[in-house]
């Protein structure tokens, strides 16, 4: 609903008194919509996670720098030597116990194996975790990211109960429909046609082809910077995390702070 | 009083840390397709769910799980012919509109990622309703084929694999899994067969079956020229135009359609294609369509 | 959107749904009520009705209750945050079969011949046409009662109007009246819940003319139309069997095929369907074969 009057005291500001008493409301409600937003794209050689910093409980803001990427997989706590990145957005509680899980079972399979969890192993891996709490599930959208088997960006996207999907891009969380159409046109070239290659339907649709990672980067900030023009859960900061054959590259760039 | 102190007090961080059997777990090898789901801590953990997850009841439940869907599957006398869309939606947002919704079942190390023009051996599943549920169930499903396979020493009959399957979702009645499924394959016992299997336990062999939102406009192409004798060509063709006929009138169903064909040796894909192209192919070439205009 | 209804004297803000077309049955919308009005005065269930087109919200008493009247108003400021649901019972009977093929001289309407209430079939061979004038015929299905009150009244209204202006109406100015009729009704304290198709012939082009009515007042042109249950079967079919220059065989035909899905698939038992075939000599029944038996595949 679009408001054009400034607030009354009877919008529900997130510290007042839930106003809606009269409503009957399941008495378990273990969930909160922490707000925020991720987005990943891969490349023939690379792979982009970045989600933004803010953290939100209604109209509140919680924090302005609360990551949503994190590394799965490391040799310690700063994530070093992890191969694996894993984005949450949703409930930051359940994400941060999603995350804590999937960094036990990546670790524990590198013990016992002696080598690293492939992307695709972790991915599946990843899917049966939501899925054991299909009954009570996670409220997170995830994404996974890393390098497969040849070398090439591998991105999986989830929904909170696990069924997950390869794919080239994904956005996800509270601007994911202000971005994912964004990226559906600028990395998939969706509705882009070659020009003067017929006429009507005759046109002839543009090839996707993989983007070098200059240009992904440029559109990951474009992405964010305007979903932080008309969101009011995204701002504060944009974290990108780039995996490559050489690691693990973590850039931060400030957002607006309204 | 010592007992009564013992009743309610209890070590600080008791809860806090991995029980032994959650570790147990993580560390297991192996990931547990395990049949043990956490359930959340009320009486009634259907009405849970629901109040949680589905957006049909109340549309502003937090969870939005993908739903929506047509796929078709039905038997000829050149083997199966197995049709999907691929839109996942979650409330009124497209989630996706490349999903794959036909799951090789039967061989864990799936012919999904290798391209090949040689039918893979084994079953088609096809995936409606819960996208999570179908793919869960259906890779368990792999698993216990799989494992048949090694103790028998031959693949499993469609007819047994659709039983664990039907066995499985009437163990799980009740608790708000939400799939409808066909299995389509082909064994030197049984020749071509389709099962279909739903959430709520049932389990029928047949002929022809759509599932999923769209199912009805598919239905109505495909029931309006079915024969068994259909070509292998005319089947493909059959199959591929009830879909396109699904996509257009049913919101819940598009993108792209994902088209199988189910022979002696095999499964064969015959292609993942944008529906836009076609529709107008479709529309032009044939003159079908006519109340889609551009006059205003 | 925040409405208030003046006959309660409710202030509601509805947010609308989004929806697609296969849910115009089943509308939903959600409402947000001011809580002080909602606790104070114990309001009783307040079912919503939305309209596609004009985007207008209408709110009644009940289903079938008077609705009241409302004006629209840019206060959302006095309301919070209780949401409650509704989904709204479709008061037309979806089991009943109208079909509707245009080709290219002729109008196929047919309509199933069971008259329905509750588990009985009441009758078996009954008539859901009225003829409007000499070729102009129109079908319809919705709350019994409703219907046939609602479609004596436009044939009444036509042949009035012919007598008066010594002309006949044609297709699309008959439409456009029934359009206009059910528009007004809607809006009326009790209104016809009748979903309709029209067709005819227009007697100066000698084009035919095919109109898809629903009782929300919404018209639209079709070169093949169906109301009800049929819908899902049917357009399918004719979307791919369907060409604006088929013949009358052609028509029948197609029409054939569509009664041999509804035979196949729908759990109802609608007791064939009566054909009425509009062309530019004017209006005739067709006996069509309703016996034929259908093997499912």
């Amino acid at each position: 609903m679009t408001s054009l009057i400034g607030q009354s005291e009877n919008i529900g500001y997130s510290f007042s008194e839930p106003t809606s008493a009269n409503v009957k409301q399941h008495s378990f409600y273990p969930y909160t919509d922490n707000g925020g937003s991720t987005l990943g794209i891969t490349g023939s050689d690379f792979a982009i996670l970045a989600g933004d910093t803010r953290s939100t409980s209604g109209y509140n803001i919680n924090s302005r720098m609360v990551p949503k990427v994190f590394k799965i997989g490391g040799d310690d706590e700063t994530g070093d030597g992890a191969q694996i990145l894993l984005s949450v957005v949703g409930f930051a509680a359940d994400g941060n116990a999603l995350k804590e899980k999937l960094d036990t079972v990546v670790k524990m399979y590198k013990y016992q194996h002696g080598k690293p969890m492939s992307v695709s192993a972790c991915a599946q891996r990843l899917s049966t975790i939501l899925y054991e709490k299909r009954f009570f599930p996670y409220y997170v959208h995830a994404i996974l990211a890393g390098l497969d088997e040849e070398g090439v960006g591998a991105l999986y996207s989830y929904d909170p109960v696990g069924s997950y999907e390869r794919e080239q891009c994904r956005a996800a969380g509270a601007a994911s429909s202000l971005i994912m159409p964004f990226l559906d046109n600028q990395v998939n070239f969706k509705n882009q046609y070659v020009p003067g290659s017929g006429e009507g339907h005759a046109l002839e649709p543009v090839k996707a082809e993989p983007l070098p990672k200059e240009t992904v980067k440029a559109l990951v900030r474009d992405a964010f910077t305007s979903a932080v023009e008309r969101h009011i859960e995204v701002g504060d900061g944009l974290q990108l995390m780039i995996i490559t054959r050489e690691g693990i590259e973590e850039i931060y760039h400030p957002l607006k702070k309204d | 009083m010592d007992k009564l102190v013992a009743q309610y007090s209890r070590p600080p961080h008791q809860n806090e840390m991995y029980s032994e059997q959650e570790q147990q777990d993580l560390t297991a090898s192996v990931p547990p397709l395990s049949l043990k789901f956490s359930l959340p801590p009320v009486d009634n953990h259907s009405a849970f769910l629901r109040a949680m997850t589905d957006d049909h009841s109340n549309p502003s439940c937090p969870i939005k799980l993908a739903h929506g869907t047509t796929t078709l599957a039905f038997r000829f006398q050149g083997g199966i012919i197995v049709c999907t869309d691929s839109r996942a939606t979650a409330g009124n947002w497209i989630a996706s509109q490349t999903v794959k919704k036909v799951i090789p079942v039967s061989r864990l190390s799936r012919g999904e990622d290798k391209k090949s023009d040689k039918p893979t051996p084994g079953l088609l599943g096809t995936m409606a309703g819960g996208a999570a549920d179908c793919q869960y169930w259906l890779r368990y499903l792999s698993q216990q084929c799989t494992l048949h396979e090694i103790r028998h020493k031959r693949r499993i009959t469609v007819a047994a694999a659709s039983k664990i399957l039907a066995n499985l979702t009437y163990a799980y009645k009740g608790y708000g899994l939400s799939m409808g499924t066909m299995l389509a394959g082909m064994t030197p016992q049984e020749g071509p067969a389709l099962y279909y299997i739903d959430s709520d336990g049932t389990r029928l062999p047949g002929n022809l079956f759509c599932v999923g939102s769209g199912q009805t406009f598919a239905y109505g192409v495909l029931d309006a020229e079915y024969k068994y004798d259909l070509t292998e060509e005319e089947a493909l063709n059959l199959g591929r135009r009830a879909i396109l006929a699904a996509m257009h009138r049913d919101a819940y169903s598009g993108g792209f359609i994902n088209l199988y064909h189910v022979k002696e040796e095999g499964w064969v894909h015959h292609g993942f294609d944008d529906m836009n192209p076609i529709f107008w192919k479709t529309k032009l070439e044939k003159g079908e369509f006519s109340n889609v205009t551009s006059a205003l | 959107m925040a409405i208030f209804c003046q006959a309660c004297r409710f202030l509601i803000t509805v947010e609308e749904k989004s929806e697609v077309w296969r849910s115009q049955e089943t509308r939903v919308a959600e409402i947000k009520t001011s809580t002080f009005f909602w606790q104070k005065k114990k309001a009783p269930k307040r079912w919503l009705t939305q309209r596609v087109a004009g985007r207008k919200l209408q709110a009644s008493s009940s289903p079938r209750g008077a609705p009241h009247l409302i004006t629209t108003s840019l206060r959302p400021d006095h309301l919070t945050c209780s949401i409650l649901l509704f989904s709204i019972n479709f008061p037309t009977n979806r089991k009943h079969v109208l079909l509707g093929i245009a080709g290219k001289d002729f109008v196929i309407l047919a309509a199933s011949k069971a008259a329905m209430r509750g588990p009985t079939v009441l009758k078996a061979e009954d008539d859901k046409t009225r003829q409007l004038n000499k070729h102009t015929v129109m079908a319809f299905s919705g709350e019994s009662g409703d219907t046939i009150q609602f479609a004596e009244y436009i044939q009444a209204n036509a042949a009035l109007y012919s007598m008066r202006n010594d002309t006949e109406l044609s297709p699309s100015a008959v439409a456009n009246f029934v359009r206009g009729e059910l528009a007004r009704s809607l809006r009326s304290r009790s209104p016809y819940t009748v979903n309709l198709l029209l067709g005819g012939i227009d007697p100066v082009s000698e084009k035919p003319h095919l109109y898809w009515v629903d009782y929300l007042a919404s018209l639209a042109p079709l070169p093949y139309a169906a109301h009800g249950y049929a819908q899902y079967y049917c357009l399918s079919i004719l979307d791919k069997h369907h060409n604006p220059d088929i013949s009358l065989e052609e028509g029948l035909k197609l029409l054939g095929l569509c009664t041999d899905e509804l035979k196949r698939r729908l759990p109802i038992d609608y007791k064939g369907v009566l054909v009425k075939v509009i062309t530019k000599d004017g209006v005739q029944e067709i006996p069509f074969d309703n016996d034929k038996i259908v093997r499912s595949a």
